[in-house]
């Protein structure tokens, strides 16, 4: 009899546990829902599109570079080669190839998604050397695409798409992105593979000695995290109609994700996305009231959230009041 | 169930193995010990793919898996702790449980039931919402334990599982590990420096010295070998 009271306590108590686990996942699921929908409507309600338009764009690229250094503790410096790559991919065969844009950003997340393989060898590196050759590797690529006949890429000039204005459907197109970045994140906090990638991001070698095929399973984050800025890339272009091979390739374009997910948390679902808005609302109002100093002042609002939220913010809350634990993620 | 010959290592100019082998019968406890730097943990390492060994044949139930990745030989069945406990620090204590059967296909319940099994086992059920670095070095050893056991291994390799342990849990931890075998079905090779413990828990004890083997044979024999007392106990 003691057997079946026991067998009964175990299921009582995985109810329990399993309870929270879906819980915390189904809060994180409202708050997603309920930014996609908010932003859906922007358009609707405004004319005035830039602003959202960015903060999709940011919460994508934060979000895509969390899967990599949330799940796998990897911190690609030269993560912006997806973007810029994406960006030309569409441009490319939009303008040279004279592709409708539908096909031309599909080449964009595949041609990622190429980059990314092609970069996978890089994973069997240790992270900060790994982190650097990602950097010297993002520096060839622009120096390639800057040196390929000017017909194809436009050189120095970069290329500008004029014939495909849509700032409406661009902009539903970054919100699928955004949605679809968001998604998988949820989806790979729940399964068994992003439980997976935490353990290999805290001890590698630990993952492999119970079975983790630990170069495998990073590869799956990679090209996850390779996907979604080839996307944004692509989309942006088709929003601002043009692609500048400086910008493609801007190393800030990968500060500003390292710092807007830091901001938001590592590792936590939603963080990213937080941090984000946070930064880019703080961002936007110094611009507006300090034109001059703004970019002094956003740099010292940065450094302040580094010495007192060092997890960023959703990390700092769950780290402060475990009791929330139970509800975010 | 293992066997091991011939196994050689070396790094630079330091010979780590030099020619070690053993037999592990099934459901048996064999008993390592040695000096410090006799190569105990490079075996352990060699054993199950984290380091390539120069030479020599590692045969699980007569298959030989030396050179084989180290995920392929956790997946066959060889499981192993650490000497430094190597949890995965912010995964809660039911998750170092459940990714660890990740490779083997089992539903949600019948994962959480192995864990809470293994977690109640090692007395850390109630904490098993805590981030695994929030244990003492002691309870991780216990959390490694568990974690290797439920993914049901046919051999596991502890190494020195006491060091850094409280008496009451390395009590806790000699009750567990002498009833693997017939419990559980698992064969044990138990590195340590506690000659007692070893002593109780090993029917076959192994003494390495610089990197090979001293001497062998049940607890009794190896306590009394001259050689041993001269090298190990230093009288
Ligand atoms: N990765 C390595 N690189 C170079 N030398 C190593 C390496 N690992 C072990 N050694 C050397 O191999 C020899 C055996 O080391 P090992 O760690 O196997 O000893 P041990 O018996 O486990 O000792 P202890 O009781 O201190 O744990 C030592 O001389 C050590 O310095
Ligand atoms: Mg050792």
């Amino acid at each position: 009899m003691q057997s079946a009271d026991h067998a009964a306590a175990v299921e009582a108590s995985r109810r329990q546990d399993e309870g929270g686990e879906r819980l915390r996942a189904r809060m994180a699921a409202a708050f997603f829902a309920a930014v996609i929908a908010a932003l859906a409507l922007v358009p609707v309600l405004t004319g005035n599109t830039s602003f959202a338009f960015y903060l999709m764009l940011w919460i994508t690229m934060a979000s895509a570079l969390n899967i990599v250094v949330g799940f796998t503790g990897y911190l690609p410096f030269g993560y912006v080669v997806f973007y810029g790559v994406g960006a030309y991919a569409a441009g490319i065969c939009y303008k040279v190839l004279g592709w409708p844009i539908p096909l031309a950003l599909v080449a964009s997340g595949v041609a990622g998604i190429c980059l990314a393989l092609l970069l996978a060898p890089t994973l069997r590196l240790k992270g900060v050397y790994f982190g650097i050759v990602s950097l010297a590797l993002a520096t060839i690529m622009r120096l390639i695409i800057a040196n390929l006949p000017s017909d194809i890429t436009g050189g120095s000039m970069g290329l500008i798409l004029s014939s495909s204005n849509n700032p409406f459907a661009s902009y539903y197109a970054m919100l699928l992105v955004m949605a679809a970045t968001l998604l998988s994140v949820l989806w790979l906090a729940q399964s068994a593979l992003g439980k997976a990638l935490k353990a290999i991001r805290d001890d590698d070698g630990a993952a492999a000695c119970i079975g983790i095929d630990v170069p495998r399973t990073r590869l799956v984050a990679w090209l996850l995290a390779a996907l979604f800025p080839a996307l944004a890339g692509g989309v942006e272009a088709w929003h601002t109609n043009i692609i500048d091979p400086e910008y493609a390739f801007h190393v800030l374009i990968t500060a500003k994700s390292i710092v807007y997910a830091m901001a938001g948390g590592f590792g936590t679902i939603i963080g990213p996305v937080v941090g984000a808005a946070v930064l880019l609302g703080i961002d936007h109002v110094i611009w507006q009231k300090f034109p001059l100093i703004n970019l002094l002042l956003l740099g010292l609002v940065i450094i302040a959230l580094m010495l007192f939220l060092p997890r960023g913010i959703v990390g700092t809350v769950l780290k402060r009041r475990p009791q929330l634990r139970r509800f975010i993620a | 169930m293992l066997k091991v010959e011939g196994l050689q290592k070396r790094f630079g100019g330091v010979a780590a193995l030099r020619g070690v082998g053993f037999h592990l019968p099934r459901r048996a406890i064999l008993g390592v010990i040695g000096m410090n730097g006799s190569g105990k943990t490079t075996m352990l390492n060699c054993i199950n793919g984290i380091y390539q060994p120069d030479s020599g044949s590692i045969r699980l139930d007569g298959k030989e898996i030396g050179g084989l990745p180290v995920h392929t030989i956790a997946r066959r069945g060889i499981g192993r702790t650490f000497q430094v406990p190597r949890v995965f620090s912010h995964l809660s204590l039911l998750d170092n449980l459940d990714v660890a059967q990740g490779q083997m296909g089992l539903s949600a319940a019948e994962r959480y039931e192995a864990s809470s099994y293994w977690l109640n086992k090692v007395q850390l059920f109630g904490l098993r919402h805590n981030f695994a670095e929030e244990l003492s070095g002691g309870q991780q050893k216990l959390l490694e334990l568990a974690r290797i056991m439920v993914a049901k291994p046919k051999v596991i390799l502890l190494d020195e599982p006491f060091a850094g342990v409280n008496p009451g849990l390395a009590q806790l931890l000699i009750a567990i590990i002498a009833e693997l075998p017939r419990e559980h079905d698992c064969s044990v090779v138990l590195v340590s420096h506690d000659l007692t413990s070893i002593y109780q828990l090993s029917g076959h004890v192994i003494v390495l010295n610089e990197g090979t083997l001293l001497c062998e044979g049940d607890a009794n024999t190896v306590r009394n070998d001259p050689a041993v007392i001269e090298a190990y106990l230093g009288a």
